[in-house]
């Protein structure tokens, strides 16, 4: 118990120099990039954040259930059923407000339904997942009605000063509500669960719940709790979808975010910031793969055979990206050791 | 006491999940009364299909949760309209079934379009119409199948994907009409006819419009998988048409990367595409990919000042939340054409192989003031020149 | 079940089968029927909230998916990949791996066949078969073992590479067929291969049966195979020396590493075999039912998959109701949607129902009081330690 702790604590403070020197690359190419291009590095890196703010948001999901020790496949039948409710919420009530505020309470509600499967009815939690991914397609699809209209999206909220600022201005402080509140969520989840008493305990109920347990920590009261934030983390990224991004719902509009969510989480190693920046790499190959379409047109002769690459190809850059890095740089990611299994007194 | 906590927890959570959605259902909400009667040809007949459908005198339907079941017993606008598929075999009943490509009659995309054609022939020619969802590729055949059993007088499948299966049906069933819509078909065989669209042409009018209306002289395309041999057409016309007006234009477009799985339903891509492209200064988006060409839509009615050109019908009617930003539609008109040729056949001059629907730019709608009386002149002359040929959109089908 | 798994090879008492495998699994069969009935029930009642008849529907259901020789014939077809799938999914949970990348391996090995399907087109059907489905089970098994060999030698999680790989997998069979192997016949617009040459086919049991039984005539030859592949995953998993290996790895990889098992070769070798048992799905899928590949037609059956191998509680045999409940559903679906006008939907919304209560076999116990398993199903457990 007391090894595992510490290495969980070292994991998430100490920088690894190749971090560091991996982000100062990346900080020196973004500038270069600016120089030659503003525009374009703007563009960019402002899809960058938006494609990344639904992925960080489930992979906070992710974190939340499997830090207490539930396995969560099931973030993208939560997106897609809180994306549906949220649409419906802001139909019924159009008002943005209370359509958040029903999302997250949908949200909480199939995170409960997720908890109590796993934790009193003892399923297999990946079949749970596997439950609510099935039955949020379902019962989106069957209850989908066309041409319902809402009084409107969340709107760009513009930070004073700190827009006008070049880059930064634009791709950090020119964003909708969500996006803003999914980067304050990353260290705010960081905080909760390094800094304070309700984070060790569900650390320690997820690494090792029997010694959780004899120390007094009602381990299945928090693993309730924190699937149920979870749930409406994934709620969250509904919302995002439903309420902010697009504005209406569609069937099976999620498209595989929440699995990519679940990937980026293991990516980053069940921490925050690591799975942040797993986000953002997808997000980035994601602009980045749009942009070498958009330039194909207007290539430079010598660069003409760019331009013969089908797009298909191009269409694996994010992908491909992932797969190297995780195998060449972030390497083995080992989750919370009680992650998936029951705990039941004996 | 752990019994009973847990019934209570499991009643509470799934009973409020059923009944918000189950409530959900209202009756205004009949999948096809959509408010997309406007197709210009249908118009007038659409009106009186949705009154009865709409009315509460449909005494057994009439519980708030009815949706699917109206379906079938909607009366016809015909006095004497058969109520159901019973009698097809007889001469005097016309039978019009619909078979749509994988996906819902209700995509606001082709299956849709093809569906308000059968449903304005239902209105005119007092004809049964029913139609059947494809689910997988695999069950083509089976589902045309269906309706040619039910002895059906005209079957109409929709997509290219069909092609195939529905070519085959019309060697099995010799006395069934057949129309494939998008699908090509060389004319060996009499009882069937592929509804074809140049594309390229709508695209190059919209190429054309886009590039008279940009101040930045970057333009953009957010489009479907290239896969569809269609939205390949509607983006080559749309850059050639642009260039034919600006030869210095900038376009930048991009296919959705996701193939069939997700390139046309992925409406958050297709806003973030646009954005991206906003971004970097394109002032005119055309949107051409079922719901991720209306995600751009969408996104481009959020910016002030840009605007956005929609796809296939005239998506002034099917996304209302564009109405900012769309100046015009390119469209191919599938509505019209499936209830053209289900007219020819019924008063016997069915053709056979492919017939040309009709293509061309939708209204501008609010922003028929905004355009220039000399762009839509041009834009008159290039529509003249690309019926008589004197223009080519420079697109050369892939084969 | 781990458990359970791990004491059941007792060497098989030929004079006691009855008691030793037939009374078990008649008992076993219990939960799932009691499952399916209660998860039917729920989807009448969503079915009649919204307006339409139950019944009406079910029986269009039945009568689509069982109804008449076609209707059978069909049902068969559907549920031939997903025993692949299902059988896949569950070589690999048994050694502690979640090959979420099913859908991926499976397109590969459909794509790869068609792709030798229409090449030769002088090659004897006795030739043809196999080789198509040889190479369509290679290129599984190859792109199987990708994440096998990321996770034993950099430590990458297989649940992240397998779900990258789906979308290689996609966007390379979407390139292949509309680019260089693309069907150039006069007048194809569409994505697809050329259809397979006749001799790469596989034909129905009443064509190779020397004599006539109306009732075989229409049974798929894939489904054949795919039932017989269930059996020698059965044997292989639980009566072979390779099947020991992996299970234990599963259930405890340090314990097995401190038995002298290598727990890289296992891992390997069964995301290899996982991923040559989902290649030959997509391989038979091509030649016994679609002809060609074409994109999107095999959308969803990596995933539909993971609902099989968890419905049949992870148990090879078990895949084979599984998938044949699901593929009923599938093959019935269509003809409930004309004739009782209920959207397709319901069928997902019945699945997730039935697998809940399958799981969730706390619940259908205590409602026919019934004795507590040994010992639930475990799988998700070695997700996150090892």
């Amino acid at each position: 118990m007391q090894a595992i702790n510490s290495n969980t604590q070292a994991r998430s403070v100490n920088l690894p120099w190749r971090l560091i020197v991996g982000l100062g690359v990346i900080l020196l190419l973004i500038i270069i990039s600016y120089i030659r291009s503003p525009q374009i590095t703007t563009a960019v890196l402002s899809s960058t954040l938006r494609q990344s703010t639904p992925i960080i948001l489930g992979a906070l999901a992710g974190i939340f259930c499997e830090r207490s020790g539930v396995v969560n496949i099931g973030i993208e039948g939560m997106m897609l059923m809180s994306a549906y409710m949220g649409f419906m919420f802001n139909v019924w009530t159009g008002n943005l407000l209370l359509a958040i505020v029903g999302t997250l309470l949908v949200g909480a509600l199939i995170g409960a339904f997720h908890a109590l499967m796993s934790i009193t009815l003892k399923v297999d939690q990946v079949i749970g997942g596997t439950v609510i991914n099935i039955l949020a397609t379902g019962l989106t699809g069957y209850f989908y009605q066309q041409g319902l209209t809402t009084s409107g999206k969340l709107q760009t909220i513009t930070i004073p000063v700190l827009s006008d600022l070049p880059i930064v201005g634009p791709v950090l402080f020119t964003n909708p509500p969500i996006t803003y509140a999914a980067i304050f969520l990353v260290v705010i989840v960081h905080l909760v669960l390094f800094k304070t008493r309700w984070g060790l305990r569900t650390r320690a109920v997820g690494e090792h719940p029997a010694a959780a347990d004899t120390v007094g920590i009602r381990v299945n009261f928090v693993r309730y709790v924190n699937v149920i934030i979870g749930g409406m983390f994934a709620a969250l990224a509904g919302a995002f979808l439903t309420l902010e991004a697009v504005g209406t719902f569609e069937r099976g509009m999620t498209n595989g975010r929440g699995f990519v969510s679940l990937a980026v989480m293991i990516f980053g190693k069940w921490t925050p910031f690591g799975s942040w920046g797993g986000a953002l790499l997808f997000g980035f190959a994601n602009g980045v793969q749009t942009q070498i379409q958009f330039l194909q047109s207007q290539l430079p002769s010598w660069l003409a055979w760019l331009g013969q690459i089908p797009n298909q190809f191009i269409g694996m850059l994010p992908y491909l990206l992932t797969i190297i890095v995780l195998a060449g740089f972030v390497g083995r990611s080992r989750g919370p050791a009680a992650s998936g299994k029951v705990y039941s007194k004996e | 006491m752990r019994k009973s906590f847990l019934g209570a927890l499991l009643a509470a959570l799934l009973l409020p999940i059923l009944v918000a959605c189950g409530g959900s259902s209202t009756p205004a909400a009949e999948p096809t009364s959509a408010p997309v009667a406007a197709e210009p040809t249908a118009a007038p007949a659409a009106e009186p299909t949705e009154a009865p459908a709409a009315e509460p005198t449909e005494a057994p339907a009439a519980e708030p949760t009815e949706e699917v079941a109206a379906e079938p017993t909607e009366a016809p606008a015909a006095g004497g309209a058969p109520t159901d598929d019973s009698n097809c075999a007889d001469e005097a009943v016309l039978c019009v079934g619909l078979v749509t490509d994988v996906g819902r009659v209700d995509d606001k995309s082709f299956n849709q379009s093809a569906w308000e054609g059968v449903k304005a022939a239902e209105a005119e020619l007092g004809a049964y119409v029913d139609y059947i969802e494809t689910a997988a590729a695999q069950d083509y055949a089976n589902n045309i199948m269906l309706f040619a059993e039910k002895n059906y007088d005209i079957i109409v499948t929709v997509g290219f994907a069909l092609a195939e299966a529905t070519a085959e049906a019309g060697e099995e069933y010799p006395n069934i009409k057949f129309i494939g819509v998008d699908q090509f078909h060389d004319g060996s065989q009499e009882n069937v006819v592929g509804l074809i669209f140049n594309e390229d042409r709508a695209g190059y009018l919209a190429g054309a419009l886009a590039a008279s209306m940009s101040q930045s002289g970057t333009i953009a395309a957010v489009l479907g998988t290239d896969l569809v041999p269609a939205v390949v057409a509607f983006k080559e016309g749309y850059e050639n048409g642009a260039k034919a007006i600006n030869p210095d234009i900038t376009v930048i477009s991009t296919y959705h990367p996701g193939g069939f799985a997700s390139g046309f339903t992925d409406p958050e891509w297709g806003a973030t595409t646009a954005k991206q492209a906003i971004d970097q200064g394109a002032d005119v988006v055309f949107g051409a990919g079922g719901n991720t060409g209306n995600g751009a839509l969408i996104e481009v009615a959020g910016n002030e000042g840009k605007y956005c050109i929609g796809v296939d019908s005239d998506q002034w009617e099917t996304v209302p939340e564009a109405h900012s930003c769309l100046i015009s539609s390119a469209m191919k008109l599938i509505t019209p054409g499936v209830t053209e040729l289900i007219k020819a056949a019924k008063d016997g001059n069915f053709p056979s192989g492919v017939y040309y629907g009709d293509v061309g730019l939708a209204p501008f709608h609010d922003f028929d003031s905004v355009i220039p009386a000399e762009v839509k002149a041009k834009l008159d002359e290039i529509n003249a020149g690309l019926a008589d040929g004197s223009i080519d959109t420079g697109y050369v089908p892939a084969n | 079940m781990e458990r359970v798994e791990a004491q059941a090879p007792k060497p098989p008492n030929k004079s006691n089968w009855i008691s030793s495998y037939l009374f078990p699994a008649l008992y076993a069969a219990i939960v799932p029927v009691m499952a399916v009935i209660v998860a039917l029930i729920i989807g009448a009642i969503i079915i009649a909230l919204s307006g339409s008849n139950p019944l009406v529907a079910y029986k269009e259901l039945l009568i689509g998916a069982v109804g008449s020789p076609r209707a059978i014939q069909r049902t068969l077809e559907r549920a031939t990949p997903l025993i692949f799938g299902g059988l896949a999914l569950t070589l690999a949970f048994k050694a502690g791996l979640f090959n979420i990348g099913a859908q991926g391996q499976l397109i590969l090995g459909a794509i790869l066949a068609g792709w030798i399907g229409y090449i030769f087109t002088d090659l004897p059907a006795i030739v043809h078969i196999p080789l198509a489905l040889a190479i369509g089970a290679l290129v599984g098994a190859l792109y199987g073992a990708i994440p096998g060999f990321l996770k034993a030698y950099s430590g990458a999680h297989e649940v992240i590479v397998t779900i990258m790989l789906n979308y290689i997998a996609g966007n390379l069979t979407d390139y292949l067929s509309n680019g260089p192997w693309k069907d150039r016949a006069r007048g194809n617009v569409v994505a697809r291969t050329p259809k397979i040459a006749e001799s790469a086919e596989i034909p129905s049991l009443g064509d190779i049966l020397p004599f006539d039984i109306s009732i075989l005539n229409n049974i798929p030859l894939g489904a054949v195979l795919a039932g017989l592949v269930a059996i020698f995953v059965w044997w292989l998993i639980n009566k072979s020396t390779l099947g020991f290996e992996m299970r234990t790895v599963g259930e405890n990889p340090h314990a097995a590493q401190y038995a002298g098992i290598s727990v890289k070769r296992i891992t390997i070798i069964a995301m290899l075999l996982s991923g040559l048992l989902a290649g030959l799905g997509g391989a038979v899928e091509t030649l016994g039912v679609n002809g060609r590949f074409e994109p999107g037609t095999n959308a969803g059956l990596g995933f539909n998959a993971i609902t099989i191998a968890l419905l049949a509680r992870v148990h090879p045999i078990g895949v084979i109701p599984a998938a044949l409940l699901i593929g009923m559903m599938q093959a019935g679906g269509a003809l409930m949607q004309f004739n009782a006008k209920v959207a397709i939907e319901i069928i997902d919304i019945v699945q997730a129902l039935i697998l809940f209560f399958v799981a969730a076999d706390i619940l259908i116990r205590k409602m026919l009081r019934m004795r507590k398993s040994e010992g639930g199903l475990n799988l998700s457990g070695g997700w996150g330690g090892s």
